[in-house]
């Protein structure tokens, strides 16, 4: 089976008055890079949260890498996203009293085996091998959001959820990590990337943009190796 | 890597954490203060009435009690009552009881000067008994011996070194207590000369004695001298005088109140007490002592709890997109409770550690100030304190922690 995100008539609701998600169905396919688009309020985020497990829905079927999510209580819930979700957030919630090395272990730590080579490992891969003994407040927006990259990746995961990974990054940064982040999907990684960002809207294998909690427009991109923004 | 994120977390809240270990260490200085006090005293008395031959403690009516409580207080030696030692033969021919009144023996107490071991003068208890004395007036025995008493017959556990004092023929014997001939720098067969100064003439009579023996009881005798009753009346010009009678009562139901009852009524200017009275009074005083305690005790380790949820709880506020994020990159529930209540346990043992130091000093300052004793360590209160301190402080953080549980990882983490 080749999906890994499926999404059936799932509705997540705020309260007696605000839908987040509306019966939004959706299936996604390992290997694959998708943008996630739309305006502020839409649901994008809630949508994330609820694919990688941080989230229930009010209505609906949740299924992730063949798991019936629904079937999980919060300790299942919180060992699905330890062995399958990897996440890159725009605010990078690096732990500020740790090192960036640390930061990396920190999530081995959580997963059950701590193996600092493999996080410098991970760490140079995205190019911060010289920063390894800097604390967060020590390194630059888009260093640290690489740190988180590096965080996400080090436990191996099914998927990677970027919640506005460039948001708080000028354009030069923002480039590394789009790079950083083509280079995983050229390694297999599954991607899901929420942005604001029309520019990097038409990256990856498919677009789909949310306009009031449903989704209305869902296009397979034409890939074009090698270019980026 | 646990220990890791421990350690940095908490260097990083240096101050605040400080806070949450002195707040503890407030509260388990006054507990292992006062539990060690109250530990160390109900010993201490329990001490000297397990040491205490006799169990019946005759004293002039209106005096106080303590008076009569040998070890405890002898700070009313001054006091200007007295038994007649002419009497004292009453207490074995009472009625009804008087095969069971195996022994006593008088005391008269005043406080004399003696030269220290280190050369300077000290003031030292001196006290007259019958060491084993036969007393006319007493039905003599089938053999037609007088019937003697003494402290060689109410105080057998006494430790003596050396021999006792002869009564009566001999006018320089004396038993030293040991820690009394340590301050003196005396052993067997020196010989001292002990002055008495009359409070109401300030004449000085300088007498000469010779140690014979020393005795080692455990009790307040170890820092007194002890003569022949006659010496003593003789140095403070009281003939005829005594302070108090201990009385050793055979009492296998122990009717030692009725005995004291019938002894009063052979001496009407008496009070007889039996010491099981006294205990009891005692132990009255040690329940209001500690329930006091108990009370600043728990007042005391309130604040503490409060002190160190209070900063468990702004830690955790502080730290919820820290603890969000734990969450999402896979720590349970379980993990994050470990990871507060590990640093609680930690403020909670060093602040139980420092206080009981602290505590320690505290005793010795209610000691002296409250019962003019130094306090004994009770190893015990090491243990109870940590206990006390680690369960507070994980006590008080449950909430703090609860809340750090119930962080919704999807809320704290989306932007600002
Ligand atoms: N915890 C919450 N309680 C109540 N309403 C919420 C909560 N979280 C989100 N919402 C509402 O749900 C809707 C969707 O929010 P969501 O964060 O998913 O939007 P978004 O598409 O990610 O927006 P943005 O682009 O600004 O990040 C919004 O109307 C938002 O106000
Ligand atoms: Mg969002």
């Amino acid at each position: 089976m080749t999906q890994i995100v499926e999404l059936e008539g799932v509705t997540k609701d705020y309260g007696n008055s605000t839908r987040a998600l509306s019966d939004v169905r959706l299936s996604l396919r390992k290997g694959n890079w998708t943008t996630v688009m739309g305006p502020s309020g839409s649901g994008k985020t809630t949508m994330l949260n609820i694919i990688g497990c941080l989230d229930s829905p009010t209505g609906g079927k949740v299924n992730i890498a063949g798991v019936d999510i629904a079937g999980l209580d919060q300790r299942g819930l919180t060992k699905f996203r330890r062995e399958n979700i990897g996440w890159i957030f725009q605010q990078y919630h690096l732990v500020p009293y740790l090192t960036a090395l640390e930061n990396v272990m920190l999530s081995q730590f959580y997963s059950g085996i701590v193996d600092e080579p493999l996080a410098v490992e991970m760490l140079t891969k995205v190019g911060i091998g010289h920063r390894l003994q800097h604390y967060p407040a020590q390194l630059s927006g888009g260093e640290q959001q690489r740190v988180c990259i590096a965080r996400a990746l080090v436990n191996e995961p099914s998927l990677i959820l970027a919640d506005e990974p460039t948001g708080n990054l000028d354009q030069n940064n923002g480039k590394i990590v789009l790079d950083l982040l083509e280079r995983l999907r050229e390694e297999g990684h599954t991607i899901i990337i929420v942005t604001h960002n029309t520019e990097i809207a038409g990256l990856g294998d498919r677009t789909i943009e949310l306009v009031d909690g449903k989704i209305s427009l869902d296009r397979i991109n034409e890939r074009k190796h090698g270019e980026v923004i | 890597m646990f220990m890791r994120i421990l350690g940095k977390s908490i260097a990083r809240r240096k101050q605040r954490v400080a806070i949450a270990i002195v707040a503890v260490v407030m509260g388990a200085a006054i507990a292992s203060a006062l539990m060690t006090t109250s530990m160390a005293m109900k010993d201490k008395v329990g001490q000297q009435f397990r040491n205490f031959g006799a169990n019946i403690v005759v004293i002039p009516k209106s005096d106080t009690i303590e008076v009569g409580l040998p070890g405890i207080t002898f700070g009313s030696v001054t006091e200007q009552r007295y038994i007649n030692e002419s009497d004292l033969w009453k207490i074995k021919e009472i009625a009804n009881w008087s095969a069971n009144v195996l022994g006593y023996a008088p005391f008269l107490y005043q406080v004399v000067g003696v030269n220290g071991s280190d050369g300077r003068s000290l003031n030292i208890v001196l006290a007259g008994t019958y060491f084993n004395r036969s007393v006319e007036n007493v039905t003599k025995d089938a053999n037609g011996n007088l019937w003697a008493t003494g402290i060689r017959r109410i105080a057998p556990y006494w430790d003596i070194t050396g021999k006792w004092v002869k009564d009566g023929n001999d006018r320089r014997e004396s038993i030293v207590g040991t820690i009394a001939a340590k301050a003196m720098g005396l052993s067997i067969g020196s010989v001292y000369s002990v002055n008495y100064v009359n409070p109401d003439t300030q004449n000085v009579t300088t007498r000469d004695l010779e140690v014979t023996g020393i005795v080692n009881s455990g009790g307040a005798e170890d820092s007194q001298i002890f003569v022949d009753m006659e010496v003593a009346q003789e140095i403070s010009n009281r003939p005829g005088k005594v302070h108090s009678v201990q009385v050793s009562a055979l009492c296998t139901n122990c009717p030692a109140e009725l005995i004291g009852q019938e002894i009063e009524k052979s001496l009407p200017t008496v009070q007889a007490k039996s010491v099981k009275q006294l205990v009891l009074a005692e132990n009255q005083i040690m329940m209001q002592l500690e329930q006091t305690m108990t009370l600043v005790t728990v007042v005391a380790l309130g604040a503490s709890a409060l002190g160190v949820m209070t900063t468990m709880t702004t830690n955790v506020i502080e730290r919820r997109k820290e603890i969000g994020l734990l969450k999402s990159i896979g720590a349970d529930n379980r993990r994050i409770a470990a990871l507060f209540l590990t640093e609680a346990a930690i403020i909670g043992l060093a602040g139980g550690a420092i206080g009981y130091g602290i505590g320690l000093g505290l005793a010795q300052f209610i000691g002296q100030s409250v019962f003019q004793s130094s306090v004994e360590i009770v190893p015990i209160a090491i243990p109870i304190t940590m206990a006390i301190s680690v369960g507070i402080a994980l006590l008080a953080s449950a909430l703090p922690v609860r809340r750090a549980t119930q962080v919704e990882p999807a809320a704290v983490l989306r932007g600002e």
